[in-house]
């Protein structure tokens, strides 16, 4: 029996691990190693029962035993065993690859052949060993996908990435990738400027920077969504940034809605309860990320109060049902009159506008005096600086800010060269540095318009009061 | 301003040193590195060629998540140029719908070369101006020819 040391298959494995340093030796002539399984189609898996199929970009490693007799290389084959854990390899396949050692043994007609059969593994691996697809029990399932995931953080965190807003190279484990469209940036950067959006409630803009990021609609513009709760905090931002994002995000779908009562009770001020909006429990399950553009829902039925009260009595025209039960405060109230629940059959009058307070008579004023309502949504719009083609910040139409008519979003600018439009034309940069120079607002839009009138109506009046009274 | 915006600023002062666009100057103050000035030639071929261009460039604070904002010092008879002591600019990339924070200063001063060679009649800030390029060229180009002269010589 020949000495370890000048032992051929002690040269081969030592040869071996110089080349696979994660090669362990179990014994003088076995040892074992994983290779790592990453096809470059991620392999379709399925989990009994079957109910979606993952993709899975890296599968556990495959362990390969090698157990080297003493008649090896030159009369015995290598003993292999293949396995995997936890086991996803179909035992025919493990068995074919098993095969493939003897084959290349022959091959090599009693050559050393552990480099060879290993290569061979390696390049079975980059083709899933040849499976199209895989079904499993599904008590690996959490093993394996969590398995790639951490395979994928990891060989993520050791790229590095030029973050496109710091203009500075990163590496992966302070970048994140966005989940639809795979843009990666720093983390900070994101932070910052998500953080900045969502603070100036700028909700809209939530989402990924990248120019190119979008799928171009026919319209020519760019229909991008936005980011949902959940991703939020896989950046991470901070649940408490998160929670101000999907409740102004909420609160702005309510204020765009007409039909949206608010509760009459000055210290509440909730909006009716309805199905439309669902109210925000838990931030961290809100996956799903609208688009601006998407469709509201369909209008729902309202609840019956007790599902076994008696039938709903229409009152007036159908449908109009003045009940309504404010979401926060829970308090009943008639849509039209605004008092708390007086049943079907009281005729509500209606209300009277001095029944404002003083603070929000004031408000109202302001609101009058100095700004514009948005054509479509009726949110209203201050200038700070700029032309008079305005986009609503709420709902992107386009306007113009002297006599609130609507705009062609793709020639805004018609309406200011048009001749014809006798107060706007021409008038495109008037009051550019904004409404409210020196503290002192010069032009109120719109309404400005409609406050001179009265004024000039009121200046009327007057004279001709005064000229009533020298008559007589 | 946060460190990390004039850490940007910086950067893209260093590309553009390195890689200046044809026909521009830029001075950068350090002291002030929110507020670039740039003197960009009026493009060969274009009624601008000739003449010389004060611009001014504005960092907001949030830059680069809001764009930056663009003004000719010098005057210039231009649909895309407001026609007063401003010489403010709202297009494009400019607008702050449209900006994107990967977005750069180098990107806005091509815009504006690009523009100075040929408007963009479609978003024009001065509409008369505009017509003007649309249904006489001639006019046009001697107004903008003679502004050259008497402001940007």
């Amino acid at each position: 029996m020949a000495v370890a040391g000048d032992d051929e298959r002690t040269e081969e494995l030592e040869t071996l691990q110089s080349i696979y340093p994660e090669l362990v030796l179990d014994a003088p002539f076995a040892a074992h190693i994983h290779l790592p399984v990453a096809p470059t189609i991620p392999l379709p898996v399925s989990f009994e029962p079957v109910q979606e199929v993952h993709r899975i970009a890296y599968l556990p490693p495959l362990r390969l035993e090698v157990d080297l007799p003493a008649e090896y290389p030159a009369e015995a084959p290598p003993k292999v065993n293949l396995s995997t854990s936890p086991s996803w390899l179909p035992p025919a396949t493990a068995e074919i690859l098993e095969k493939k050692a003897h084959a290349l043994w022959e091959e090599y007609s009693g050559e050393q052949v552990l480099f060879a059969y290993v290569s061979h593994l390696q390049e079975a691996a980059e083709t899933a060993f040849g499976l199209s697809e895989l079904t499993l029990p599904d008590t690996v399932q959490t093993e394996l996908l969590e398995y790639s995931k951490r395979m994928k953080r990891e060989l993520f965190d050791k790229e590095t990435f030029d973050c496109e807003v710091c203009l500075e190279p990163k590496k992966g484990s302070v970048c994140y990738r966005m989940e639809r469209c795979n843009h990666v940036f720093c983390v900070q950067c994101l932070q910052d400027y998500l953080n900045n959006c969502i603070e100036e409630g700028d909700v809209n803009n939530v989402k990924c920077m990248s120019t190119d990021c979008g799928k171009p609609m026919p319209n020519g513009k760019k229909k991008e969504r936005l980011l949902s709760p959940k991703e939020l905090l896989q950046i991470p931002l901070s649940l408490q940034a998160v929670e101000r994002y999907a409740t102004i995000k909420r609160k702005k779908k309510i204020e765009a809605d007409p039909t949206i009562i608010y509760c009459p009770r000055s210290w509440c001020q909730g909006a009716m309860r309805t199905d439309k909006y669902p109210k925000i429990d838990d931030v961290r399950e809100m996956d799903h990320s609208d688009s601006e553009a998407e469709v509201p829902m369909e209008a729902s039925p309202e609840e019956q109060p007790t599902a076994a009260g008696p039938e709903k009595r229409f009152v007036g025209v159908t449908g109009m049902d003045r009940l309504a039960v404010c979401e926060d405060c829970t308090l009943a109230f008639c849509k039209v009159c605004l008092a708390s629940w007086h049943g079907d059959f009281v005729r509500c009058e209606p209300r009277d506008k001095n029944q404002l307070t003083e603070e929000d008579q004031a408000s109202l004023n302001y609101i009058m005096k100095n700004t514009s309502p948005c054509p479509t949504c009726s949110v209203p719009c201050q200038k700070s600086y700029g032309c008079n083609h305005m986009t609503c910040f709420q709902c992107k139409s386009h306007f113009c800010y002297l006599c609130g008519a609507w705009l062609l979003p793709e020639n805004p600018y018609a309406h200011f060269s048009n001749p014809g439009n006798r107060g706007c034309y021409n008038r495109l940069m008037d009051l550019a540095e904004g409404d409210m120079v020196e503290g002192q607002a010069q032009f109120g839009g719109a309404r400005g318009a409609e406050q001179m009138a009265d004024f000039w109506e009121h200046e009327a009046m007057r004279i001709q009061n005064e000229l009533n009274a020298q008559d007589s | 301003m946060s460190a990390s915006a004039k850490k940007r600023i910086m950067r893209e002062y260093t590309e553009c040193m390195k890689d200046t666009p044809a026909g521009m100057k830029i001075n950068f103050d350090e002291q002030n590195m929110t507020k670039w000035e740039v003197l960009m030639d009026g493009p060969e071929g274009s009624v601008y060629a000739g003449g010389h261009f004060k611009l001014e460039i504005i960092f907001p604070n949030e830059y680069p998540f809001k764009p930056p904002v663009v003004s000719f010092r010098t005057k210039i008879y231009h649909p895309n140029v407001s026609n007063d002591d401003k010489g403010s600019m709202c297009l494009g990339l400019l607008r702050p719908d449209e900006w994107k924070p990967p977005n750069k200063v180098v990107a806005v001063l091509r815009l504006i070369q690009s523009l100075m060679v040929e408007p963009n009649i479609d978003d024009a800030i001065e509409p008369s101006i505009g017509n003007e390029y649309k249904e006489n060229r001639k006019e046009f180009e001697k107004s903008a020819k003679d502004w050259v002269k008497r402001y940007a010589k």
